[in-house]
């Protein structure tokens, strides 16, 4: 009740104001402006108007999945992000470009991780996560940046990280709530920081040497504490 | 016969053997044609020679001309298989009937008895007596050919065969007393080494003496040539063989011995030998050898006494009697009594002895006596292992173990729920992981995610059913159906009507009891339980009941007739 009375008044006011600014100023009175009323900025307008491209290259053995799966990148990106997003096929690249109508300003960086992770090798099921979540991250590291090896020795490792049917990776992937990509020397991982951290650690201690059962009553000890804290 | 028939025809067989005995060895291994020559005509004149004692001949005569030695070997060797055998065939013959030797001697004694002693002579010295019986054994060559025994005695070349003849003879002499001879001188060592503990060696040359001495005092018909011999044996025999052990014993003893023991021999012989004297051509031989052998068992006699005088102490062993024996058995004794005395004694004796003081291992050979505290542990006997197996076995078929059985800790608390460690590739994305637990946590979504869960539910609900009807049984309270969160789509049906207004269970137990509730009195029967005489009493008061109605409602009637005319009377009075 008061409000309108309150918005009556301001009027009144600035009608006041208005006269006294039509009239010639006898007295100078404090008046307050008028808050500006904006409307939230649309992407577009944050940055100036300007449209923002990502690029990222396909590896020449991500081509055939991606191929694939184009239709399963394609619609989230394009329907729910609203990015625009192309192939460009000579020079093997698949390009993003905000809208003028794309409601984040994150939304483009957010595609391109997510593009970003499949081309590293996780599934877009997978990858689909980092659109649909803000916490989740992609960590890479080598097996040389834990320790040296070569030859055998590197392939036992890699052999160790997996698992026979890659049951200790699944294992790792579904106790910590992280997915996991291994390829040859490079390793990367999906998941939220604290997911992250615990997989790498298992992972790293399978390069050291450990053998997997130990891993797991690490992992067991570990994945316990954190659901607990749900 | 055989022999002078060849004798006359080989003086160049003897000569070539001659030669060959005279050379030297070495030049033997030289070639020179004379040897050759000479050994050819020697093989001959002894082929010839042997050829008359071949039961069969095989080859006239040894032809050495043109032939080679392997050749000449075969030719003798052809002769001299058959002879061998026929020879070892006749020894043993021998063996069996030592008489026949005499006669085979008695038949060539003739032109052979000073050969043989020089022989014997010549041929003592160098043999040792054990060979007697080895070349009884191994006689190469025809013993009874003495033409060949003096040619070959001579000659060193089969030099093998020269000695063997000799004692042969001489052997094949004593021989028929021999064996029994031995037998009895065994016998008395024997004993003797018994009963005095005297091992005396000197077997073969006791023997010897003895087999001279028989010779000696026996063998008439060996005459001077044996006594020699025997003499020989006695003096030469001791002297030869031990030298430093010659102790007095084996001088006198054995000689007295077989001085006592050949009489009786000497007897029982005698007629064997009294046999053969008359044959004897050389009986002056035979006295002479008689009163030789006398005089020298007379000398010996008188050395043994002058001994005895001499050495009380060191009397033989056969002089002592019985008794003296024994106290030299006694002395013994107790010589070696002190002896042990006064050595120290041994550590089983010693009182305390510790196990340095004790050679290494000996408490194990000696049997001591000592006492243990300690039970001795129980011997396992066969019944005993019996028991146990059947027993063992018993419980294996029964399946009775006794088996320990851990006892079950209580929990404290509920048991953590512990995720299972999945393996497989997990079927749900991240996305879809995450957006699980997000409609979890804000409760979007029923709670029951967990397989345990789901299980928690139902036997939850099933405890809950089974709980209302029970309280509906027992206590009769009111209690409302159990809640159930179930997302289904609900009529629109008013709130009330989802409870039952009506009880689920009803009792029809009364609050008071029977006989509370009875209103009536007395002893209540059934119409069949009545009497006679109670059907009579119901029945009348039945009728008196009825009749008191009955009067009643006459009554009533009649007021209420009486009332109605009134009201009659009265209303017609007012209209």
């Amino acid at each position: 009740m008061e409000n309108p009375s309150a918005e009556s008044s301001a009027p009144t006011a600035m009608d006041l104001e208005t006269a006294a600014a039509a009239a010639p100023p006898r007295k100078p009175q404090v008046l307050f402006a008028q808050k500006p009323n904006f409307r939230p900025l649309k992407a577009h307008e944050i940055s100036d108007g300007q449209i923002q491209f990502r690029k990222i290259s396909v590896p020449p053995h991500r081509y055939t999945p991606l191929k694939k799966s184009w239709l399963e990148i394609y619609t989230p990106i394009y329907d729910e992000m609203k990015i625009d997003i192309r192939m460009n096929l000579k020079a093997r690249r698949v390009e993003l470009k905000t809208r003028t109508d794309t409601p984040d300003v994150s939304s483009l960086q957010k595609c391109a991780d997510f593009v970003h992770a499949f081309m590293l090798g996780f599934d877009v099921i997978d990858a689909v996560a980092l659109l649909r979540m803000d916490e989740l991250y992609v960590e890479s590291f080598e097996i040389k940046d834990v320790k040296t090896l070569k030859g055998e020795h590197l392939s036992r490792a890699i052999g160790r990280l997996s698992g026979k049917g890659g049951k200790t990776k699944f294992a790792i992937e579904n106790s910590t709530r992280t997915r996991i990509v291994i390829a040859d020397s490079k390793i990367h991982m999906l998941g939220s920081f604290a997911n992250i951290k615990v997989a790498r650690d298992s992972l790293c201690s399978l390069i050291l040497g450990s053998p997997a059962a130990k891993v797991y009553s690490k992992l067991r000890a570990v994945t316990s504490r954190l659901a607990e804290r749900f | 016969m055989a022999s002078s028939a060849n004798g006359g025809g080989n003086p160049s067989g003897l000569e070539a053997l001659h030669r060959l005995a005279s050379t030297e060895p070495a030049l033997y291994l030289t070639q020179s044609p004379e040897l050759s020559k000479s050994a050819r005509i020697a093989s001959e004149s002894l082929f010839a020679f042997l050829n008359d004692y071949v039961p069969k001949h095989v080859l006239s005569r040894l032809s050495t001309e043109g032939f080679d030695a392997e050749q000449i070997w075969q030719q003798i060797d052809l002769q001299t298989q058959p002879l061998l055998s026929s020879l070892r065939r006749q020894v043993r013959n021998f063996e069996k009937n030592p008489s026949e030797i005499g006669k085979q001697f008695n038949l060539d004694r003739d032109g052979v008895k000073e050969d043989n002693l020089r022989v014997d002579g010549k041929n003592k010295e160098t043999d040792s007596i054990e060979s007697e019986s080895e070349d009884f054994d191994d006689d190469d060559d025809d013993v009874d050919e003495d033409e060949e025994e003096d040619e070959e005695d001579e000659e060193e070349e089969g030099g093998e065969d020269d000695d063997e003849n000799d004692e042969g003879e001489n052997v094949k002499g004593v021989e028929d007393k021999f064996l029994k001879i031995k037998e009895l001188e065994d016998y008395l060592v024997e004993d003797e080494e018994r009963e005095y503990g005297v091992k005396k060696e000197k077997g073969n040359k006791r023997k010897s003496g003895k087999i001279a001495d028989e010779d000696g005092e026996d063998k008439n018909e060996e005459g001077d040539e044996d006594e020699d011999y025997e003499l020989g044996l006695m003096g030469l025999g001791d002297d030869g063989s031990d030298m430093e052990n010659a102790r007095y014993d084996d001088f006198f003893t054995s000689q007295k011995k077989t001085s006592q023991k050949k009489k009786p021999k000497y007897d029982d012989e005698s007629d064997g030998m009294d046999m053969d004297e008359p044959e004897n051509d050389d009986s002056d031989q035979n006295e002479q050898s008689h009163p030789t052998h006398g005089k020298e068992l007379g000398q010996l006699r008188a050395k043994v006494e002058e001994l005895e005088k001499e050495n009380m102490h060191g009397k033989t062993k056969q002089s002592l009697s019985t008794h003296e024996k024994e106290l030299e058995k006694l002395r013994a004794e107790i010589e070696e009594m002190e002896r042990a005395n006064l050595e120290p004694k041994t550590w089983t004796m010693q009182g305390e002895v510790s196990a340095a003081k004790r050679p290494k291992n000996s408490a194990l050979e000696v049997d001591m006596d000592f006492d243990q505290n300690v039970r001795p542990p129980p011997v396992t006997t066969v019944e005993d292992t019996a028991s146990l197996e059947e027993l063992i076995m018993k419980r294996i078929t029964e399946g009775q173990f006794d088996d320990v059985q851990r006892a079950p800790t209580l929990l404290n608390k509920a048991p953590k729920e512990r995720k299972e460690m999945d393996e497989n590739k997990s079927k749900k994305g991240l996305a879809e992981l995450y957006e699980d637990e997000y409609a979890q946590k804000t409760g979007l979504v029923s709670t029951a995610l967990s397989f345990s869960d789901e299980q928690k539910k139902e036997a939850s609900m099933l405890f809950k059913t089974l709980c209302l009807k029970l309280d509906a049984l027992s206590h009769f309270h009111f209690c409302p159906k159990p809640v159930i969160e179930d997302m289904s789509v609900q009529a629109n049906v008013p709130a009330l009507a989802m409870e039952e207004v009506a009880p689920l269970a009803v009792s029809d137990a009364a609050m008071l009891a029977p006989e509370e509730v009875f209103s009536g009195k007395g002893d209540i029967k059934e119409e069949t339980e009545l009497t006679k005489a109670d059907r009579k009493r119901r029945r009348a008061k039945k009728k008196r009941q009825f009749k008191a109605e009955s009067v009643k409602r006459m009554a009533v009637k009649t007021q209420l007739s009486t009332l109605k005319k009134h009201e009659n009377v009265a209303g017609n009075g007012e209209s």
